[in-house]
């Protein structure tokens, strides 16, 4: 079966952040919680948008503080982008 | 008679240079092309024309009436192209109808009010293609600059022309003890408020040094002419070397030779930067460095609208767009073009050849940058030097962004998939 969304979500910041996959929880925070650096930050943004072949506002994408409200502002991005 | 400069449609060979200002607010020596022009009429432009969408932002600059048709009625004319450099004691005909030209191109042109009363023209560009056709035409002894290094070939040569023209010379400012004039004591200006700290050397035997309002060169400086040291400027050590300008209220450390930074910008700290254009709001980071020579002294090729073109000259260094900042250690090759607003983070390895405007580039590869954040920072960056961005300036940032989104979008998107693959996320 094809992973969600947040689960994809999440599997991409563990792995880039190396951080254990169970520290990513939706009330996860980036920066005070997982530890992205400004530049991983930068990063996370950019695998985002190539697992989802979607565009980000990159002002929007890099002020998103939570794992949970990625997740929702990727799907926001999905739907618009691919209409799903 | 009106004064009248305009930009061609070069402007945009001098890409990332003229993003934010018309060629003619080029610096080469001391002062900005048109400021030499405006200097060898004894008068400011009346008239400027400049591309369509810079006249907003630039109309807020200038007291002179920007991209208006009708404001050359009624009064005798000189059209003169921005891209000139008036150094030399060449001047145009007063009160007759004459063009002169350098090859094909229109170096300036003089119009009686009644000749210019007779051109039809929908356009600038038309009222001037008339006009080189409605007046006889000779050649010019004038240069017309057509890229971003012609600037820094021509420098050495402007600043002469300027210290010629200040008119004065000697130490009218502070020379500290042990501060020395190595050289023709008539080859220093120094400006009343000027400062040259102890142990400074200001090397004359070469040319002209000229130290302007403000400006405080602090011990163990060497300042070797023909050398321009701008308003408020501060050089914080280190040798500056012959053929520099270095415009008003930056700070300039390390090695700089045969360069112009145009103003507003830093370099505090060590690092050679080498014939090279800086443009304003620039930060170089500590032991950031060009290159300006190939090792195998051959020409330089720089990019140009796109294409690599070949300048046809064995030192050429970097061009450095506004608002751009360099990490500690970035490492530039020759020929190397950074547009503006991008964020580099040097990886101890030589820099592409080309970094397009608004991107963070950093391991390599190219991101993408918020508007929003860059502009936040570059409107800081202002403020600390009491300069306000205005709002047809933010404007402007903004149409930048869109008008170079092609020269990144691919860049950004090929730097993912090697992102992708390189964390293990493909």
């Amino acid at each position: 079966m094809a992973e969600s969304i947040a689960e994809r979500v999440k599997n991409v910041t563990a792995e880039l952040l190396k951080v254990d996959p169970e520290k990513v929880k939706d009330s996860a925070r980036f920066v005070q919680d997982l530890g992205a650096a400004s530049i991983q930050s930068i990063e996370l943004v950019a695998a985002f948008e190539e697992e989802f072949n979607i565009e980000m506002d990159q002002d929007e994408a890099l002020n998103v503080p939570s794992v949970g409200e990625a997740v929702a502002y990727i799907t926001k991005c999905v739907a618009e982008q691919h209409g799903k | 008679m009106k004064l009248v400069i305009f930009e061609d449609a070069s402007y945009e060979q001098f890409y990332p240079l003229t993003y934010m200002r018309p060629t003619f607010d080029l610096r080469c020596g001391s002062t900005l092309l048109r400021e030499k022009i405006e200097r060898a009429f004894g008068r400011k432009a009346d008239v400027v024309f400049v591309r369509d969408w810079l006249r907003e932002a630039y109309a807020v600059r200038t007291s002179a009436k920007v991209n208006d048709l009708g404001a050359l009625a009624g009064d005798d004319l000189v059209l003169v192209n921005g891209r000139g450099l008036w150094i030399g004691d060449e001047f145009p005909p007063a009160g007759r109808d004459a063009c002169a030209m350098a090859g094909a191109e229109i170096v300036y042109a003089t119009l009686t009010k009644h000749t210019a009363a007779r051109i039809q023209a929908a356009d600038f560009a038309g009222f001037l293609a008339a006009a080189a056709k409605a007046v006889p035409a000779a050649k010019s002894g004038l240069k017309l600059l057509g890229y971003p290094w012609h600037l820094i070939e021509e420098n050495g040569a402007a600043i002469r022309d300027d210290f010629k023209r200040i008119g004065r010379s000697g130490v009218h400012g502070t020379l500290g003890p042990s501060a020395v004039i190595w050289g023709p004591q008539n080859q220093v200006y120094i400006a009343p408020t000027a400062v040259v700290e102890p142990c400074a050397v200001i090397d004359t035997q070469e040319g002209p040094v000229i130290i302007e309002e403000g400006a405080r060169v602090n011990p163990h400086s060497r300042i070797q002419g023909p050398a321009a040291i701008g308003r408020d400027t501060q050089v914080v050590g280190g040798k500056i070397r012959e053929g520099t300008t270095i415009g008003p209220v930056c700070r300039v450390g390390g090695e700089v030779e045969e360069s112009i930074i145009h103003a507003y910008s830093n370099k505090y700290h060590d690092g050679f930067l080498g014939h090279a254009y800086v443009c304003e709001w620039v930060n170089l980071g500590a032991l950031t460095t060009n290159s300006d020579l190939k090792n195998d002294y051959s020409t330089v090729e720089i990019k140009v609208k796109g294409q690599l073109f070949d300048s046809g000259s064995t030192k050429v260094g970097c061009f450095i767009g506004d608002h751009t900042k360099t990490s500690i250690g970035t490492l530039i090759n020759s020929g190397t073009v950074l547009g503006m607003m991008s964020n580099i983070l040097g990886a101890g390895c030589l820099l592409p050849k080309s970094v397009p405007s608004f991107v963070m580039f950093m391991d390599n590869k190219f991101y993408k940058a918020g508007l929003k954040q860059l502009t936040g920072t570059a409107r800081t960056a202002m403020g600390r030097r009491k300069v306000t961005m205005t709002p047809q300036e933010e404007a402007l940032i903004q149409r930048l962004f869109d008008l170079t989104k092609d020269d990144r979008d691919e860049l950004i998107k090929k730097s993912r998939k090697e992102m992708m693959i390189q964390r293990g996320l493909r």
